[in-house]
């Protein structure tokens, strides 16, 4: 890592910029934003919504007619917009609606709504572009409000009407998805709704006739206050009510696998004791589902990311978290077979899930029931997998279902003619290729099942 | 003063005025169906929700939790 080096993702907005010193995020402010950054400081702005968990909390470091650095509390694991659930990615959006209300009721306001200025700290949405507030003028439209449907609402409703598969379209689309698209995407009886019709459709027209302001009359329009609050509270109000539909099965998860209650409750007496064994403070559950085994641990964790591919699994974390109230624990959907690549400039403004979760380097990696999904469906040899395990945390727990699992089985024998290829799947095999990187520190088969757990650290590892 | 380091788009711009206008009219019989189901006594209990509501709370006075 380059010291003193200005982030990847920093060079949109001249007001500023975020670079690492020694590994620590800070951020510059340029005398273009003086004036604004001493108003939210002085009127107690920044105060409030620190105090209300809603803007990242940050420090003054040094402060001159040049520049001013600041340094914002450290967030241990970003996610992407790309990577959150339905619920995730609502709280996002009414997080910007929230902070754009606020914003024009003293004096300011948001300057741009990308998704990107929102992830996950703590159990709960919070802003990190804090230089994204400026100044209101009277009369004005909101200038970021193209954006914030392009970022937010599109995304948002065609998860509505077609799943949580739209929500990953934001990996590609990083300067939101275009609103043709959108509003192509969207079923006809849309257009009947007075608030998707004024707010997608009415909105890509106007677009599709104006799309070239030579004039700068963009310059021109204008909107009364009262108005814009009226587009902001009905925006938040039908993103409030907004439901995926599909309907989900996790609640009643566990119930359906092939776990008696003693075989689930040993797995997870052999998860505590190891993790506390370890002294553990960080971990990933690479497959976690909706958090149970990660909750069932004792120890006192600092952060757990928890990830599934299942967007409904992931959700169904996500509100057993702001039930609970619970801050260590940050869930994200991630296909373990194709983790969130690095995209934007240079492939280096959204970093990938490889070099996060390496920075982030967590204690203990749990691999529960996630191997003979890698190795059946993925045809992912245990070579591979044993190697991308090693390469982000010292200690492995992995749970080996055997050939004869019915899971294993049914995947088995949906490979038909195939089935054959996949020889190789046992237990014999999985400790030859998993020696190669790592040492067996204990290994315990669980009663009545047909499956192995494994304490596993790496070889280069201390 | 605004930096314009991203295109607002004209189309949204003026659009704005239009769905300022629609919101207007959505909210308005949003509360207004809400008094009358609250005059029917048939109003929702709300408390069980995910999310909150969009007001942001002052907090300088109450400095507690």
């Amino acid at each position: 890592m380059v010291d003193n080096s200005k982030h990847a993702s920093s060079f949109r907005d001249p007001s500023g910029y975020i670079f690492t010193d020694e590994g620590i995020i800070k951020r510059a402010i340029f005398p273009i934003y003086f004036k604004q950054y001493k108003a939210l400081k002085t009127t107690g702005f920044f105060e409030n919504l620190f105090k209300n968990k809603l803007l990242i909390p940050h420090t003054e470091l040094s402060a001159n007619d040049d520049k001013i650095v600041i340094q914002p509390e450290n967030i241990p694991f970003i996610t992407y917009p790309y990577e959150w659930s339905f619920n995730m990615y609502k709280e996002a959006a009414l997080l910007t609606l929230k902070l754009q209300k606020y914003s024009i009721e003293h004096g300011f306001s948001l300057k741009d709504a990308t998704a990107f200025n929102v992830t996950f700290h703590e159990g709960k949405a919070i802003f990190i572009d804090t230089l994204s507030f400026d100044f209101y003028q009277e009369n004005t439209p909101w200038r970021a409000y193209k954006q914030f449907i392009t970022h937010f609402l599109g995304p948002l409703v065609l998860a509505h009407y077609h799943g949580a598969q739209p929500l990953k379209l934001m990996s590609n689309f990083i300067d939101g998805i275009p609103i043709k698209m959108i509003a192509s995407m969207l079923p006809f009886k849309s257009k009947m709704s007075p608030f998707l019709y004024s707010n997608i459709h009415l909105l890509a027209k106007f677009e599709d006739k104006h799309n070239e302001d030579y004039r700068g009359e963009a310059k021109a329009s204008t909107l009364s206050k009262k108005g814009q609050q009226n587009i902001i509270e009905s925006l938040y109000d039908y993103i409030k009510k907004l439901t995926l539909k599909e309907h989900s099965e996790w609640g009643n998860y566990y119930n359906k696998t092939n776990y008696s209650d003693d075989a689930f409750i040993q797995k997870s007496t052999i998860i505590n004791q190891w993790i506390s064994n370890l002294n553990t403070e960080t971990l990933i559950d690479v497959g976690g589902n909706d958090g149970t085994f990660v909750r069932k641990i004792d120890a006192k964790l600092k952060q757990a990311l928890v990830c599934d591919i299942d967007n409904n699994a992931v959700d169904f974390n996500y509100k057993t978290i702001k039930e609970h109230k619970e801050s260590f624990m940050t869930p994200f959907v991630l296909d373990v077979l194709n983790p969130s690549a690095a995209v934007g400039f240079q492939n280096a403004e959204r970093d990938s899930f490889i070099n996060r979760i390496k920075s982030f380097a967590p204690d203990v990696t749990l691999a529960l029931a996630v191997i003979h999904h890698m190795s059946l469906s993925g045809n992912v040899t245990f070579d591979m997998s044993a190697k991308f395990f090693a390469s982000f945390s010292s200690y492995l727990v992995i749970e080996f279902p055997k050939r004869n699992d019915s899971w294993v089985q049914r995947l088995l024998n949906n490979k038909v003619d195939f089935k054959d290829h996949f020889d190789f799947y046992n237990l014999e095999n999985f400790e030859q290729s998993y020696a190669t990187y790592f040492d067996v520190v204990e290994k315990i088969s669980i009663q009545n099942s047909e499956r192995v757990m494994y304490l596993l650290k790496t070889k280069d590892g201390n | 003063m605004h930096f314009l380091y991203f295109d607002p788009g004209l189309g949204a711009m003026l659009v704005q005025a239009v769905v300022a206008a629609v919101a207007a009219v959505v909210l308005f019989s949003k509360e207004f169906m809400f008094k009358v189901k609250a005059f029917f006594g048939i109003s929702k209990n709300e408390n069980d929700e995910l999310f909150d509501d969009i007001e942001i709370k002052d907090q300088d006075i109450e400095n507690k939790k």
